[in-house]
């Protein structure tokens, strides 16, 4: 019965609630799936800049190189929620370590029922920067997002983790034994010195 | 749309505010306790009961395959985390790490004490990397043997490392991220490790380690402890190899002397001392779980700090999965121009409110003082009192974690169906909901478990205001227990505190 009741509950709530997306925390990745079809799932976030709330979605939620994706951008005020209607320009950088480059404009894109599309194909993996760029009040905002292209390398930290542990371990060993050897020479020359005594007392 | 769990009801809250209300007039009326000897209960003197914990702590092989399993699923958090799904609710780097060892692991404090540390991965994979054995005494033991520098002899890195932790984990969001989860496990290890390298004994363990230290302070209100079963054979020993250990058994890791030891805090549970003590007298007992944070406890400068910065960040825990948090960090970024992840804010916030609770215990602190007299120096006074966060964090830990326990365990068996989550897609909303709904106990039973726990934690607080407050009246020549009132206030101001975050709706991790 109590089972019965829950499931009810449930039943109720995921009427009210199907309609919506994923379980967001303002800044933090979502991961979602459209139940209704078998479409790969996407990658949203909410965040928000000055006086707008914003909302981008990435599709598909891991895209890869030679493979073609898309960002839709949604921008809205934080007092009253009216949407942003001006134009919106897509930057993207490389944020590799070293030698990131300069920013690529990807395009400059209108609303499309309140929507930014942007679409884009990598030719490489890698860690990239997407910058969003619009004018509103007279004042300029710009969002930076990550967008991973590929899988992030699992060597990396494994690589890391181990060189590190074999510095520390070596090293560590290599020191002991330059100690060790050091007390033995102390010891070799206490030892010589108390034997020279020894031999010099008994004559 | 966020995703909550409910909060404590009403009626449930009135219960706590009951009880309450009870506890304080019982503490208000009734006169100030005396020292009176704690009655324990040695499981040694525990026919069968004794024969199985000596076997648990003696025999290396129970203890190795314990820590055989947990390193085992250490490594597979690691390599599900580099090479599974990145979806946090299909990968078991993030589940278990998470949802079940993070929130589990203070419960095991509440009936182990510091049982966590004996098995924990991290100490064993550098144990086994530095010492190059399995197990028993490694001679030489292959590390530099070096005496942590003075400046990081206190309990500051720990708490340094807590906080740096608790802004992985609710800042930069690696609770969701099975990548960032398997990185951060390796760079404990790396630390563990390199630590037992170069430092003597397990220096990590002692200084650095912030869930070591965590669970050692909460494990001051566990109800166990290794203890001498004979005091006076512990005086008259003069070989101390529970401190210096034995041909086959490592010396004492956190320097503790078994015939001075008053707290569980540095104990690791390791049970060198149980298997190097020549005279069979060191043991498991039982005990009230209030008496060490009561009276046994020494108080120490960087100590206290460390159980403010617990109870700081245990309420901060709770106050950052608060659907309004999101609102004040939305109105701060708007202040500060930030975006993104908005880690500037979050920053700023976990800083304010950590600051707030010090400033808070600070000033109930010297409205004490008013009343008991400056007889005392105000750092000691701030010292002795610092007690009363431990039961209040620790309470209000277990009922917040017990959500995320509870609520967020269902997920388990899937993921150790399929650990890495190959080919598995998000869970969808109706699948979300449906974990929702499959908890472990039933919601009434975890609501009333809540409450008791909030309840337990504000009766051993009063405990502890009665008993150290005592002390500080003795030591300033004055009597009357109504001089204690605002630390009674600071012990009401913080369990309502807990109370009302409690009973809001609390977001789901994932």
């Amino acid at each position: 019965m109590k089972n019965l009741v829950q499931f009810v509950i449930a039943c109720c709530l995921l009427l009210v609630m199907a309609p919506l997306s994923a379980h967001h925390v303002l800044g933090r990745p979502a991961y979602s799936l459209n139940e209704d079809s078998n479409t790969p799932p996407s990658m949203q976030m909410e965040t928000q800049i000055g006086d707008y709330f914003v909302t981008y979605m990435v599709y598909p939620a891991f895209p890869r190189a030679g493979e073609p994706g898309r960002i839709n951008l949604y921008a809205s005020r934080v007092d009253g929620g009216e949407p942003f209607s001006g134009e919106v320009t897509f930057r993207v950088r490389d944020d590799a370590w070293f030698g990131g480059g300069e920013p690529e404009v990807l395009g400059v894109q209108a609303p499309d029922d309140n929507v930014f599309r942007q679409g884009f194909v990598f030719s490489n993996d890698g860690d990239y920067i997407i910058r969003a760029e619009f004018q509103a009040d007279g004042e300029p905002y710009q969002l930076d997002f990550p967008l991973r292209i590929g899988q992030p390398s699992p060597v990396g930290p494994i690589t890391v983790a181990v060189v590190v542990l074999l510095l520390v371990l070596i090293g560590a060993n290599l020191y002991q034994r330059k100690r060790l050897q050091r007390d033995r020479i102390r010891a070799a020359h206490k030892d010589e010195c108390s034997n020279s005594a020894g031999e010099g007392g008994a004559s | 749309m966020i995703m909550t769990h409910p909060g404590l009801p009403a009626a449930w809250g009135l219960v706590v505010i009951g009880g309450m209300v009870i506890l304080l007039l019982w503490a208000v009326i009734t006169p100030l306790p005396g020292t009176a000897g704690a009655a324990v209960y040695s499981l040694a003197r525990v026919p069968l009961l004794r024969g199985l914990v000596r076997q648990l702590l003696a025999s290396p092989g129970i203890l190795l395959g314990l820590k055989l399993l947990f390193v085992a699923l250490f490594l597979l958090i690691i390599y599900a985390g580099l090479f599974g799904n990145p979806i946090p609710e299909r990968n078991i780097a993030t589940v278990l790490t998470w949802n079940i060892w993070w929130a589990g692991l203070i419960f095991s404090v509440f009936f182990l004490g510091t049982a966590w540390c004996a098995v924990c991965p991290w100490d064993t994979l550098a144990q086994w990397l530095v010492r190059r054995r399995l197990w028993k005494l490694a001679e030489p033991n292959n590390s530099l043997n070096l005496r942590v520098p003075r400046l990081l002899r206190t309990i500051w890195p720990a708490l340094f490392m807590f906080i740096a932790l608790t802004w992985l984990e609710l800042g930069l969001g690696i609770t969701t991220n099975p990548y960032a989860t398997a990185a951060v496990s390796l760079l404990m290890v790396v630390m563990a490790t390199s630590s037992l390298a170069i430092f003597e004994r397990k220096a990590f363990c002692r200084y650095f380690c912030p869930v070591g230290r965590t669970v050692g302070f909460y494990s001051q209100l566990a109800p166990v402890e290794l203890r001498p079963v004979d005091v006076q054979t512990c005086s008259d020993c003069k070989t101390l190899e529970c401190y210096y250990g034995d041909n086959d058994t490592e010396p004492c890791p956190t320097w503790l002397v078994m015939g001075r030891l008053k707290q569980n805090s540095y104990c690791t549970s390791c049970g060198n001392c149980v298997r190097s003590c020549p005279h069979d007298n060191v043991a498991w007992r039982l005990r009230s779980p209030s008496v060490e944070a009561v009276q046994d406890a020494r108080p120490r400068h960087d100590e206290a700090w460390f159980m403010i910065g617990l109870l700081a960040l245990t309420g901060f825990h709770g106050l950052s999965m608060m659907p309004f948090w999101e609102g004040w960090m939305s109105d701060l970024a708007r202040i500060l121009k930030d975006s993104g992840q908005l880690l500037v804010s979050f920053t700023l916030g976990m800083f304010g409110s950590m600051a707030a609770v010090v400033l808070v215990y600070t000033l109930f602190v010297l409205l004490t003082r008013r009343l008991v007299g400056k007889t005392v120096p105000f750092w000691r006074q701030f010292a002795t009192l610092a007690f009363v966060a431990l039961p209040l964090a620790f309470a209000y830990h277990l009922a917040h974690n017990l959500n995320h326990l509870i609520r967020e365990g269902a997920g388990l068996t899937a993921v150790l169906e399929n650990p890495l989550g190959t080919g598995l897609a998000p869970l969808s909303m109706m699948e979300k909901h449906a974990r929702h709904f499959d908890m472990l106990i039933s919601q009434q039973t975890l609501f009333a478990i809540q409450a008791g726990l909030m309840v337990f934690g504000f009766w051993i607080a009063v405990q502890i205001v009665r008993h150290r407050g005592r002390v500080l009246l003795a030591d300033s020549g004055q009597t009357g227990g109504w001089r204690l009132l605002p630390m009674l206030g600071f012990v009401v101001l913080m369990t309502g505190f807990h109370l009302w975050l409690l009973s809001q709706p609390m977001i789901m991790r994932m």
